[in-house]
């Protein structure tokens, strides 16, 4: 969890966070937590802003002067899923990744 | 013929319409991402990376539609994620034919069949299919066995409704010329439109980042592939962006020719980089420092060659000039002159 103690440290924080492909937890400084996806942030201007969908729904704007903290608490979704790896994998992994992926897609009925 | 008359007719007039006003930056394709979720998990791809959550988000028809009037692109390409799992695609489809809109739905096709009964055939609709390459080539590709035989089954369908069908090929570094020379030749024997090309993109989000082409390979594979081109291929895309990639002719990017708009907003720069989000298209266009981005200008474009930036530089060069004109002639009736 970073608790940034400058704006710079939390300029930083933020655009770490826009980069993440995994939802985040802010802190706001009136205690509120914010669980979701921070999708943008306007650092520029008199007053920096970021938008995220939170999980629950809707979407937020909250000004940087409002975040206590950022923790990256969901999973990265783009972590751990390489094309090599793919690749290298025994023709039985794969076949079972697949089915995997294709069992969550025909669950929600997109096949 | 692999764009109907009325299309490049379209395009030329709006084109030419642009210039004659002296507007220096118009956009050509309107990229709109309807939503991410996609019912398959390819490694190459950057588009799908997100929680659930914002996977199960969609943008309504009315948002589309808006999008599609506010950016003015006489074409409006819709990949994702995966268009026809979106609930209200057909009536998006409709919405934009009835605006007079080109509108390529890029789909790996393995709803198409199912869905075909929602869509009537129009000039303005083509179905794009996401084609790697053959069969082995292509499940690999897009990580499941099986795909490529139930797209080959959905385009045939396709096809006889009299639907415009036509394939989207992106190439890897392991492409083997000669396989995709032969791909071409079965895309062309099953009857599709014409074929459109690019080398991949390197997502800074997807999860291969080893594959990529870099430029200098672009252009070697492309010239492979592309030269001593047979007769009967047909590309849906500017011939002189075919020149581009095999090395023939180098463009500056267009990264404004193909603004794209998701569940986020207009994404800014492009539709590969994702560097925030405008809320309007007219503050994309305003507030974007474009001179930031293209080949030598931003370490992130260094190796990209796609055509969401390219295609549009080469279409301007096409219309810029009676020069640029008379080359994208030449090379149309004699691809393989130099």
């Amino acid at each position: 969890m970073f608790r940034p103690t400058t704006p710079a440290e939390l300029a930083e924080a933020v655009e770490l966070a826009f980069d993440y492909r995994g939802d985040v937890t802010l802190v706001l400084t009136s205690g509120e937590p914010i669980v979701g996806y921070l999708f943008n942030r306007e650092a520029a201007g008199p007053k920096p802003l970021l938008q995220v969908f939170p999980e629950s729904g809707g979407m937020r704007e909250v000004a940087y002067t409002e975040v206590a903290s950022i923790a990256f608490s969901g999973e990265d979704t783009a972590s751990g899923n390489s094309w090599e790896a793919w690749v290298t994998k025994k023709e039985s992994e794969r076949k079972a990744e697949a089915q995997r992926a294709e069992t969550d897609a025909r669950a929600r009925g997109h096949l | 013929m692999a764009v109907p008359v009325s299309q490049m007719y379209t395009v030329a007039k709006y084109v030419l319409t642009q210039q004659l006003k002296g507007v220096k930056r118009y956009p050509l394709v309107l990229m709109l991402e309807p939503l991410f979720r996609c019912n398959l998990a390819c490694a190459g791809c950057g588009k799908i990376q997100y929680p659930d959550h914002v996977l199960d988000k969609h943008l309504t028809p009315e948002q589309c539609w808006a999008a599609a009037d506010e950016c003015g692109a006489p074409i409006v390409s819709i990949p994702g994620g995966e268009p026809l799992i979106h609930p209200g695609m057909a009536e998006i489809v409709r919405g934009l034919a009835e605006r007079k809109k080109y509108i390529y739905v890029c789909t790996n096709a393995i709803l198409l069949e199912r869905k075909l009964d929602e869509y009537t055939p129009s000039k303005y609709l083509t179905f794009s299919i996401h084609m790697d390459g053959l069969r082995d080539e292509h499940d690999l590709a897009v990580c499941r066995d099986g795909v490529y035989d139930v797209a080959l089954k959905a385009i045939r369908e396709a096809l006889k409704r009299g639907h415009r069908v036509t394939t989207n090929t992106t190439l890897f570094d392991d492409a083997s010329p000669e396989r995709v020379r032969k791909f071409f030749d079965e895309m062309m024997e099953l009857g599709v439109e014409g074929m459109m090309i690019s080398p991949g993109y390197s997502y800074q989000k997807a999860p291969d980042q080893k594959n990529f082409l870099k430029r200098n390979k672009t252009r070697e594979l492309f010239a492979k592939i592309l030269g001593n081109r047979k007769r009967g291929w047909r590309f849906n895309q500017s011939p002189l962006f075919l020149e581009f990639l095999m090395g023939r002719r180098d463009y500056q990017c267009t990264p404004w020719g193909n603004p794209t708009y998701n569940v986020f907003g207009w994404q800014k720069p492009c539709y590969l980089l994702q560097e925030g989000y405008a809320n309007t298209f007219k503050e994309l266009m305003d507030a974007t420092e474009w001179d930031r981005y293209g080949t030598g200008r931003n370490e992130k474009c260094a190796d990209c060659m796609v055509h969401c930036g390219y295609e549009a530089s080469a279409v301007a060069d096409t219309f810029g000039s009676w020069s640029g004109f008379g080359r994208t002639v030449k090379v149309t009736l004699s691809p393989n002159a130099r």
